[in-house]
């Protein structure tokens, strides 16, 4: 079922009734009906993929009780390394294994039947490497004593399970979202509308910004050789856009429905265009992904030895070289993240003794100039995530730089693409500080103007909406 | 009268979750009737399938041809200029997928059915299929009563303006608010717009040096993955019309030199070598290769390089019957 659909549209309300329904002392009763909408929201794209999300929960719920009853700090580590080659061992299974079996083949020059291993037809569960690293966390967190493991069963189901997260994050911590299910949760009206108001808005941006895009990058990555060098940037600079718009919209969406549900998740975007360096854009995009590689990977490697340049450098293109990996199992998604991490080196690396004169330091006077170089940084190596293949990516760099010329550019552009993206552009600007730019209307305009303004961004994804494309981080 | 109090009494809602209810109803209501006002009038509009689907409904006792495929043969097939009797139920992007579904969605509707023509074009086997969610399957179950979902139909997909919203509210403006609509569409009794002349080439009055430099999209990708699935799918469809009895006229559509000469010519060979595959392994086929015809489709006869005007449609409409009779 996906957010921008009819029946999501139906979904949402009957859900929301009846977990308002039973009253808010009902703290069991309102998270059982969160667990069977959330497993009746996920059944609805493979009913069989449940167990898989049951199995995960029951080993990660298990392990990390198991752990805290272990006294010997031997038996703490069997539990933890059970859970984490369970939770990975899955995610090898389903999305990595084809990946690697060919790959291995390639390297040695094999044919298909010439190995023991054959690849297998699997289809990649729906947001497998989201809830696969929520659960993972919990148990490394109950391990390093960040958590109390919860005895609640139902609470931990629902922690993983929770359906406006649940496909595409974002990716929460045991220790933020896990007590919210044993919690009370109050009706609060304000939190309800500013809920709606945040779907709204991430609405907009899938339907209108990134399903446009979707359109125009589709027709020129499809056929790449038929396209000149700008109407290539063109469409890899759409691609940015669209990415960010269907994947910040998707986060917008799912915090709004989760604020109807009197839940809190963490803020996964925060303007990444308006990034000065790669560090920074890393920290301002799919923010609880960062946050999970850099708790769980980056800082583990360097803490042994803090003051080491080089282990931090490898700790830097160990960390981005998987989370490419993480977004596919293909080569380019591996070299886009690497090529993420070589920048994050060479922003970091002075250019004389003077710290001051790093190639990117914010300091520079051109500084001003640095988030549209970052864009156009972020866009170029959105190629390497939009091409099916290194030799499509390849196609795309080389005529990209080849200055050949687009004389068919005027039709890739639609003008009132532009004016929404625009329109969306200085809104997320002006009012950066705030969680997303409707948020606390009410304060400063009256519910006539309010209602106006709700009614225009109804019209506008109506009627300018592209056609319902799937979300892209779905298939990660 | 049910006691809706008393309904209500169930439930526990405290006053704040029943004063956004309230908030929600009076948000809710004027979207929810703009939307019904809008859906009743793109209903109202004879657009092409709502024509092509009323004639399928009062015909299908003497329909003997069915025309299938893109905006090409959409454009190339006159069915009132036929021999036998014909509908044409191609439409613009139309794939062999939309094909093969329409046609088993309408065989038993038509006892008289004899004859397909449909089109196996330049591009058609490398271009993927579109997904379950493309906005034409609306279309297909609302005026052909076809479900060409590959899944049970729910009430949303009867809704037509919410199938593409873009496309219908432009329609609804030229429709009920554009009375002096130039160059408008004039749909004959068979949902064939006999006024298609007012394309790219019109607009160059036939020019043939400045047609010569007018840019034009073409696809020229190879996509060997996708063309392999396709042409199994295509197979598969010609099994189906085997099975059934019909005797199928598969064609390539005219296409105007500039858009021949800039084919890729791995993709045409490719197409070509299942055409004379098909011809072998099937008896009940015949094609009807146009595509490359210079000599009979010229310029004037096209509404752009690769689809032809109601004159050039006049033009490949007696070709296909001249098959027909051949296939008597």
């Amino acid at each position: 079922m996906l957010f921008n659909s009819f029946s999501f549209g139906l979904f949402l309300p009957i859900t929301l009734l009846l977990y308002w329904a039973v009253g808010f002392k009902r703290i069991k009763a309102q998270n059982l009906i969160l667990l069977a909408a959330s497993y009746f929201f996920y059944g609805l794209w493979d009913w069989r993929f449940l167990f898989l999300i049951v199995a995960s929960s029951l080993v990660d719920y298990f392990a990390a009780l198991a752990i805290k009853g272990s006294e010997s700090f031997s038996r703490k580590k069997i539990f933890l390394y059970s859970s984490i080659i369970w939770n990975l061992g899955v995610l090898f299974l389903f999305k990595y294994y084809n990946f690697f079996i060919d790959e291995f083949a390639l390297l040695f020059n094999m044919q298909q039947g010439e190995y023991a291993f054959s690849t297998l037809n699997l289809i990649l569960p729906v947001g497998l490497s989201f809830y696969t690293f929520q659960t993972m966390s919990y148990t490394i967190d109950v391990y390093k004593n960040r958590v109390t493991p919860t005895n609640n069963l139902l609470n931990f189901l629902c922690f993983v399970g929770f359906f406006p997260q649940l496909v595409a994050g974002p990716i929460e911590k045991a220790s933020d979202l896990l007590p919210q299910f044993s919690k009370k949760r109050s009706f609060d009206i304000d939190q309800v509308k500013e809920g709606l108001r945040q779907i709204l808005w991430g609405l907009f941006k899938k339907m209108v910004i990134a399903d446009n895009a979707a359109y125009v990058v589709n027709m020129v990555y499809a056929s790449p050789e038929d396209y000149g060098s700008f109407s290539l940037l063109y469409a890899s600079i759409l691609f940015f856009f669209q990415i960010y718009g269907d994947f910040s919209g998707y986060s917008d969406i799912a915090i709004g429905t989760a604020k109807l549900f009197g839940f809190k998740l963490s803020k996964n975007f925060n303007v990444p265009y308006l990034a000065k360096s790669v560090t920074e854009f890393w920290q301002r995009w799919h923010i609880t992904l960062t946050r999970w590689f850099t708790d769980y990977v980056y800082f583990p490697i360097i803490q042994k030895n803090l003051r080491s340049n080089t282990r931090r450098n490898i700790a830097v293109y160990l960390t981005m070289g998987l989370i490419g990996l993480w977004h596919g199992a293909d080569w380019t998604f591996v070299i886009f993240g690497l090529f993420q991490g070589f920048l994050i080196v060479l922003e970091r690396t002075p250019l004389t003794k003077d710290r001051k004169s790093s190639l990117f330091h914010k300091s520079s006077k051109l500084s001003f100039l640095l988030p549209l170089f970052f864009v156009l940084i972020a866009s170029l190596s959105s190629v390497l995530f939009r091409s099916q293949n290194i030799d499509d990516a390849w196609v795309v760099v080389q005529r990209i730089l080849s200055f050949i010329p687009s004389t068919q550019i005027s039709q890739l552009i639609n003008k009132y693409f532009l004016i929404f993206t625009a329109l969306m552009l200085t809104s997320e600007i002006l009012t950066r500080r705030k969680d997303f730019p409707l948020s606390q209307l009410e304060k400063h305009i009256r519910r006539p103007l309010r209602w106006i303004i709700y009614y225009i961004f109804i019209f506008i994804i109506f009627q300018y909406a592209g056609f319902q494309e799937d979300f892209i981080y779905f298939q990660f | 009268m049910p006691d809706f109090k008393k309904i209500l009494s169930i439930f526990n809602f405290s006053k704040s979750i029943q004063e956004f209810l309230k908030y929600c109803v009076f948000f809710f209501t004027p979207v929810v009737m703009t939307y019904c006002f809008l859906e009743v009038l793109a209903l109202q509009i004879p657009i092409t399938f709502k024509v092509v689907g009323d004639y399928l409904e009062s015909n299908s006792t003497k329909i003997e041809l069915v025309a299938l495929g893109s905006s090409q043969v959409k454009c190339s097939f006159n069915p009132a200029l036929s021999h036998v009797p014909a509908i044409n139920m191609a439409s613009s992007s139309q794939h062999h997928k939309e094909d093969y579904l329409i046609l088993k969605g309408v065989i038993d509707k038509l006892p008289k059915l004899k004859y397909i023509l449909f089109e196996v074009s330049y591009m058609h086997l490398e271009l993927p299929y579109h997904s379950q969610n493309y906005w034409k399957n609306n279309i297909y179950l609302n005026y052909y009563g076809i479900n060409t979902f590959e899944r049970q139909t729910y009430f949303k997909d009867k809704l037509i303006y919410l199938s593409h919203p873009r496309y219908f509210s432009s329609k609804i403006k030229d429709y009920y608010f554009d009375e002096n609509k130039k160059n408008g569409e004039q749909l004959n009794e068979f949902g064939f717009d006999i006024n298609k002349y007012y394309g790219s080439f019109h607009k160059l009055k036939y020019d043939t040096a400045q047609i010569k430099n007018k840019y034009f999209k073409i696809y020229t990708h190879e996509n060997p993955d996708i063309f392999k699935k396709n042409t199994a799918f295509l197979f598969k469809m010609l099994d189906h019309m085997k099975e059934k009895k019909l005797k199928v006229i598969i064609s390539t559509i005219p296409l105007y030199k500039t858009y021949l000469n800039k084919r890729n010519p791995n993709i045409v060979r490719r197409r070509d070598s299942v055409l004379s595959e098909i011809l072998k392994k099937y008896k009940n086929v015949t094609i009807l290769d146009k595509e490359t015809d210079t000599l009979q489709f010229t310029a004037k006869d096209f509404l752009n390089e690769n689809h032809l005007n109601p004159d050039g449609a006049k033009k490949f409409t007696a070709l296909v019957n001249r098959k027909l009779d051949s296939l008597h």
